[in-house]
């Protein structure tokens, strides 16, 4: 394992390789003492009466370490490396050559005034949120999809947008962090309803939502709040006491209380102004109206058969353990609600249920045995008037069994109704008994297990029968689309549900075993003596004043520690979102207690703590090798460099290149769409289908909390430059901007637009010696083929004319496929797509997939090839070709099988096509299929797979200066800040 | 072990034929290169004990293959036929109806006289190396949350795949290949890549998605090929990169990162060719062609071979997009046809295997995520759909090759088949079997994140020492 374990520290894993642990399997009793518990102390800030060096107090904290380990700081960086990491670092983007000029002049004059003005100007540029925006989504797992979801659900959320540019903006605008955190955790209750800030609420409601288990969906929120907000690892006491930390199992479940007490709730932020997205949203809500009355309507009449299903739990999995149900069934959702309903009343004299309760008490459930118990308890309560009257009526007749009980109960609830009914029929309207109005009240409580709770369709699908939810489903799924469609700002909120039952301890986290009952209320290691259980609602908003309260010991302290790492690539903690028993202490502890103290001091505010730290010494010391003493750079005698992440290297080459777009909010772009030159931070975040560029540049994975991203160094990372367009068309476009010069004057100002800097003699000469070669290999090039004949598009197949009806280029080019929009299926042709070899076909007739072969010249053709359809499934496709001079001169219906299609002595002139068609078959479904064709003409062949090219121009060869372009745009120097 | 090896013993390692040729002959600048000392995030590495396999398959019949119709004889539904099934109950999905006997013969085979039916006629020729593990079970008859927890170990959480967790481990022997493949034909199955997700660990060891219905390399593999620079041009390119790298170097003393990403060019160039080569498998000559046969999924079988023995770690083969085995109506006739797609192919691989001396030390895992109910579907009319449901009480998979003692039949479902009862086997005794095998204590093979240091087996499983040879 020797070998194993020096891998994973090289790769910066090791922290995470979990070495054979001591047996401790329970916090020590003096876990409380751990310092992350206590509140940070104020202490004395070092004094170097002997050194100039220190700016600021941290740099004091900073050398005095540095001292005791016998080290001293590396010099100043000069002025174009300051820059350029003061702009990367708080910008995500490079400076211009402009501004290095232009800081180098003004640091000439007065170096602390010139950075001082610098650092205020990269923090009040809207690219400061952009980048530390991004941080932030790191940590709360953004994503603009739910994750895998059926396909009755819309799969993008409507309130991702929204919550990314909040968080830009909270940054931009400096947001105190406390009020930041608050509004993410509460601001259904802190803000008016038709406030933009609820946008904030994302945090919690944007994880993934896998597959609508509630626990699951509570876990990864209560997850997402205590790692990012405390540091602690609070999802580890789900199934038993946290090993480690002092955190009870009971805790958790105060916390599952808590986020169990709202529903989620999806808000259109401002006024929706497009008539069709309300007309959607009105059809939902009419038709979810409707099927919640029916549901109630069966869960009422059918109160008897609910009341069995309790007596064979066992019968009735938990959630997770889905069946396909019809309106026939028992619904296993409403038998879980009754069960939770009546674990809550036993005991506390339910004037309906009493019966119900003592009597379910009674072993055996029936015959002789039970009827002499029942008779004996039921007694007493049949003269008690605290009972409901009917009730009382109904248990005069002796009872032999529970199932009976449960027909009784049915009975009483059904006859009055129907009491209930005619007294509000006659004329006047009689009054009905207290005993009917109180059944009457309890069936159509809004809390009611015999009712669906009234809130949006995705905390309630499954108290439906299937079909029920996923009609329901689909309906807001149109909704969804269309507010996705016209760019409708949206949030998905918590709203606190109007009762708030205590959460039970599930014994070893299985929902099956609940325990003990617990309160809704915060963490007892950061409660203090103080500690009471929450009284407003669920308890959120108190939960999250009672983080950001400033005597909280870790807020404060884990925010620093997340700043100070994103600034120097660690933390002052190396495990920023886990400050409990088992973290690394801090490399500084003084200056992490004195930097969370000063936050506090400062309004929380986070521009604030960036000045403090990157006008310090430290952070302008230049960059040099760890230190043999200091491997990890953790004592910082220099600036320890770091590789930019793939964000700052897209954006990077896309500025450079100039062609960066400043369009900043709103819609998701697609990030490997060509024309997409937005900041990455606007690209489209799929949980489901991350581009495997983002996977492979360690992006943070949008599943999950990330503090800290791997940084791995793989061979696919350098083919994505190599091969993929991006790079190139930014080559493409350097090599155009550094103009119609000398090639030395070229080769400088290729430089200075990447590097900011001109280059050495050196760099120059190997440029030229470069070009020239790569001048002299173009020229023994065969010169490039003429274009080809090939083109790709939709359209429809005339059946009665044999003619082809429409042809329209298919608009979007993958880098191996033409398809009908950015990802499949999308746009009016859904599925259709063309590859070198085959593709698919459009979702109708109508959008057929054609490639279009024209003849160059005058010309007599064959063609053929071979339509090939694989799977066994679906009805297969058909396929045609048609020219434009003869009509259709071949056909074919093929499923599981292959079909040669071909035919000779064509005669054609210049500018006739020949149209290689393929459609579905009867409906859609596994309608892949392969065909390549191949027109030729004497020795001429068009073969078409090795005719199938991209857009005109984005294959073409790179000449020698986007060669260059291109190498460049690939160094090490373009990859690393320092 | 040293993962830090020597820039020759790189390139043997790196099983280069032709790349290595023609980069040794394209490259100037490479040679002059640093000795590399940064190790990649899949240099192989040594498990914790000496393995009986370096590698896996995993043929995944997405949609859960019906057990008592292929690998699970149930001689009691023919005389039950039509009736009840005595006993509980067991709720599965949908609602099933009376006993339901299989359509197919099931014969003893080889030597061991271990049972199949001839669905699997002739991956039946090496019973003798097969072992059936016929009490599996899960925990929901649910295809997403069995798809997760056969792949990941966890129903509903996201935690890393088998096949990313074996790469973290072991690493892989080719740098120039990716580590773990998932192919399936048609697109992706049910889930999608979270079945081969690499969750928090780095993204290196997700598995790699190949659909095989492609046959061009470039549509295989993302990037593989540049549109806009040949060959000879990309060397040239590179040798000013790695010119202007070694000035930038220079100043700035020893730093692994740089020397790493300098490197990863080299590999990707290299990556470029081998992995053409590996996928090409109009390479293989026409006999071996005809053995695996000129389907899709002889295809896919053969290009996982032509990985396996190219160092890649860890192959996935999906029978196809979405679920094509979940055969809730007339299985009999859509049972014949997908087992007919991959008997040959199954078969055809493991004689191969065999024949290039790779069987002893390649483990191959056959399975779906969950078995089918011996009763039959019923409609909502409450009429026979001659199908079968899902079934998660009881279910067979089986595994052959390295380390596996073969013709076993381990474990047994009830009479009928559907309840594993005997020796009852979960998704975490299987994973840590397979870990076993690899030459990891699956207790030990851990990660730590989010405070807790997880692995793939959570907080069970029990090696299945009677499968093991």
């Amino acid at each position: 394992m020797e070998g194993f374990l020096r891998l994973l520290a090289f790769i910066g894993l090791a922290a995470f390789l979990a070495l054979p642990d001591s047996t401790q399997a329970a916090p020590p009793p003096d876990a409380h003492l751990h310092w992350a518990f206590q509140p940070p102390r104020r202490v004395q800030v070092p004094s170097q009466p002997d050194s100039t060096w220190p700016r600021t107090e941290i740099d004091a904290f900073i050398l005095a370490r540095l001292r005791s380990a016998h080290l001293e700081p590396a010099p100043p960086a000069d002025p174009r490396t300051l820059l350029r990491r003061l702009s990367f670092d708080l910008t995500g983007l490079p400076p211009t050559r402009a501004d290095v000029e232009a800081f180098n002049s003004d640091f000439e004059q007065d170096r602390p005034a010139a950075i001082h003005r610098w650092v205020d100007r990269l923090l009040a540029s809207p690219a400061y949120g952009e980048r530390w925006g991004r941080h932030w989504l790191d940590v709360a797992r953004f994503s603009d999809t739910k994750g895998y979801v059926y396909g009755r659900e819309e799969r993008r959320f409507i309130h991702a947008p929204a919550y990314r540019d909040w968080v830009i903006q909270a940054f931009n605008s400096n947001l105190p962090y406390d009020r930041f955190l608050q509004l993410q955790i509460a601001a259904d209750q802190l803000v008016a309803p038709d406030s933009p800030d609820l946008a904030a609420m994302g945090f919690i409601t944007i994880g993934r939502r896998f597959l609508g288990v509630t626990h699951d969906i509570i876990d990864d929120r209560i997850d997402v709040v205590t790692r990012t907000t405390l540091g602690l690892t609070v999802t580890c006491a789900r199934c038993h006491d946290h090993k480690y930390d002092p955190i009870p199992t009971d805790d958790y479940y105060s916390l599952y209380g808590v986020f169990h007490g709202a529903d989620d709730l999806p808000v259109a932020l401002g006024e929706v102004h497009d008539a069709n997205a309300r007309e959607r949203l009105q059809a939902y809500h009419s038709k979810q109206a409707e099927r919640l009355g029916e549901a109630n309507a069966r869960l009422r009449t059918r109160l008897a058969d609910y009341l069995v299903a309790q007596l064979e739990l066992q019968n009735y999995p938990e959630e997770g353990f889905e069946q396909i149900l019809s309106d026939a069934d028992i619904i296993p959702h409403s038998v879980r609600r009754w069960r939770d309903f009546l674990r809550q009343t036993r005991g506390t004299r339910h004037p309906i249920f009493e019966p119900w309760h003592r009597l379910s008490a009674i072993e055996p459930r029936e015959g002789a045995g039970f009827a002499g118990q029942a008779r004996a308890i039921l007694e007493p309560l049949l003269s008690d008037a605290h009972f409901n009257e009917r009730v009382r009526l109904a248990f005069q007749r002796p009872v032999t069994s529970m199932r009976e009980v449960a027909a009784r109960y049915g009975e009483t609830f059904q006859a009055a109704e129907v009491d209930f009914t005619a007294a509000a029929k006659v004329n006047p309207p009689a009054v009905p008994s207290a005993a009917v109005a109180q059944l009457h009240e309890f069936l159509h409580s809004p809390d009611s297990p015999t009712t669906v709770p009234d809130t949006a369709i995705v905390n309630i699908e499954y108290y439906l029968p299937t079909p029920i939810g996923e009609e329901l489903n689909k309906l807001r799924a149109d909704v969804d689309r269309r507010w996705l469609e016209v760019g409708q700002p949206a949030a998905l909120i918590l709203r606190d549900r109007p009762s708030q039952p205590n959460p039970r301890v599930f014994r070893r986290g299985s929902p099956s075993q609940p325990a003990q009952e617990v309160t809704r209320q915060f963490l007892g290691i950061l409660s203090g003596s103080g500690r009471r259980p929450f009284t407003q609602g669920s308890g959120r908003l108190e939960l999250a004043r009672a983080i950001t309260d400033p005597a909280n010991p870790l807020t404060a302290r884990v925010l620093v520690n997340r700043v100070w790492q994103h600034h120097f690539g660690r933390g002052l903690v190396e495990t920023p979102s886990d400050l409990g028993l088992r973290a690394q202490p801090p490399s500084h502890p003084e200056l992490l207690d004195w930097l969370a103290l000063r936050f506090i001091e400062d309004g929380w505010s986070i521009k604030s703590l960036h000045r403090r730290i990157v006008l310090s010494a430290v952070y302008q010391t230049a960059h040099r090798p760890a230190p043999e003493s200091d491997p990890n750079h953790r004592l910082l005698s220099a600036f320890p460099g770091h590789r930019l992440e793939f964000e700052q290297v897209r954006d990077a080459m896309l500025a450079v290149s100039g062609e960066l777009s400043l369009a900043r909010g709103g819609k998701s772009s697609e990030l490997l769409d060509a024309a997409n030159r937005r900041r990455t931070v606007y690209a489209f975040v799929d949980r489901q289908f991350l581009p495997g560029v983002l996977r492979t540049f360690d992006f943070a994975n949008p599943d999950l909390h990330v503090a800290v991203r791997h940084e791995t160094t793989v061979p696919q990372q350098g083919l994505f430059f190599l091969n993929g367009p991006f790079a190139a068309q930014r080559a493409r476009k350097l090599a155009i901007s550094s103009g119609n010069h000398p090639a030395s004057e070229r080769i400088r100002r290729l430089h200075q637009a990447l590097f900011q800097r001109s280059p050495t003699d050196a760099e120059l000469a190997t440029g030229l010696r470069f070009l020239q070669q790569a001048a002299e290999a173009d020229a023994r090039r065969e010169k490039p083929p003429e274009p080809s004949p090939w083109l790709h598009g939709s359209g429809e197949y005339d059946e009665a004319a044999r003619r082809l009806k429409s042809f329209k280029p298919l608009p979007h080019f993958t880098g191996t496929a033409w398809q009908g929009a950015e990802s499949l299926p999308g746009g009016e042709t859904g599925w259709a797509q063309l590859t070198a070899t085959g593709g698919h076909p459009g979702n109708t007739r109508a959008f057929a997939c054609i490639r279009r072969w024209t003849a160059p010249r005058n010309v007599t053709v064959s063609f053929s090839g071979t339509l090939v359809h694989e799977p066994t499934e679906g009805d297969g496709v058909r396929g045609f070709v048609i020219s434009s001079r003869h009509g259709t001169l071949a056909s074919a219906s093929v499923h599981h099988g292959r079909s040669e299609l071909t035919g000779s002595a064509l005669q054609l002139e210049a500018g006739d096509t020949l149209d290689f068609v393929v459609d579905i078959g009867v409906g859609l479904g596994f309608d892949q299929f392969l065909w390549n064709p191949v027109v030729t003409s004497g020795s001429s062949t068009w073969d078409a797979a090795r005719g199938f090219t991209g857009p005109a121009n984005s294959n073409q060869p790179l000449d020698p200066w986007e060669q260059y372009a291109h190498v460049l745009l690939l160094t090490n120097e373009f990859a690393f800040v320092d | 072990m040293n993962p830090f090896h020597s820039r020759r013993d790189f390139l043997r390692r790196s099983g280069m034929g032709l790349g290595a040729l023609l980069l040794a002959t394209l490259s100037q600048s490479a040679a002059a290169a640093a000795p590399p000392s940064a190790p990649s995030p899949l240099a192989p590495r040594a498990p914790h004990f000496a393995p009986r396999a370096k590698r896996v398959i995993h043929f995944f019949l997405n949609g859960g293959p019906s057990h008592v119709d292929t690998f699970d004889p149930k001689p009691a539904l023919t005389r039950y036929a039509g009736k009840p099934i005595p006993g509980d109950y067991l709720r599965t999905e949908r609602k099933t109806g009376a006993a339901f006997p299989s359509p197919f013969a099931f014969r003893p085979r080889g030597q061991s006289g271990l049972e199949i039916s001839d669905l699997f006629a002739r991956t039946a020729a090496h019973a003798d190396d097969i072992a059936v593990i016929r009490s599996m079970h899960a925990q929901v008859p649910n295809h997403e949350p069995s798809l997760m927890l056969m792949n990941c170990g966890d129903s509903v959480q996201v935690r890393p795949s088998f096949g990313a967790w074996t790469l973290y481990g072991l690493g892989s022997e080719n740098q120039n290949l990716p580590g773990f493949v998932a192919m399936c034909p048609g697109g992706m199955p049910i889930k999608d890549s979270e079945n081969w997700q690499s969750a928090f660990l780095p993204g290196v060891f997700q598995g790699t998605f190949v659909d095989p219905q492609h046959r061009e390399v470039a549509q295989l593999i993302e990037h593989i090929r540049s549109p806009h620079a040949d060959v000879p041009t990309q060397r040239r390119q590179l040798d000013l990169l790695q010119e202007l790298n070694a000035a930038h170097q220079q100043q700035r003393g020893n730093d692994p990162r740089l020397e790493a990403r300098i490197q990863s060019f080299e590999l990707a160039f290299r990556m470029q060719l081998e992995a053409s080569d590996a996928f090409d498998i109009q390479r293989e000559p026409a006999h071996v062609r005809a053995a695996y046969g000129d389907t899709v999924h002889g295809r896919q079988t053969l290009i996982a071979r032509r990985l396996l023995e190219r160092g890649v770690r860890f192959v996935q083969l999906w029978h196809g997009a979405g679920q094509p085995w979940d055969h809730h109506e007339n299985i009999e006739g859509n049972i014949r046809t997908h087992s007919n797609d991959i008997d040959g192919p199954i078969a055809a691989l493991m004689t191969d295997l065999k024949q290039r001396g790779l069987f002893e030390d390649t483990l191959i895992l056959w399975g779906g995520e969950f078995g089918r109910t011996p009763s039959v579907e019923l409609s909502d009319g409450g009429k026979s759909k001659l199908g079968r449901d899902h079934n998660h009480y009881g279910f067979s998979v089986w595994i052959a090759g390295g380390g596996v003692r073969g013709g076993t039949a381990y474990g047994a479902t009830d009479e009928f088949g559907f309840r594993a009862v005997q020796n009852r086997t979960s998704v975490h005794d299987l994973h840590a079997t397979l870990l076993h095998l690899l030459g990891f204590d699956h207790e030990r093979l851990t990660y730590r994140q989010a405070g807790r240091d997880f692995r793939l087996t959570d907080v069970s499983g029990e090696v299945i020492r009677d499968v093991l040879a």
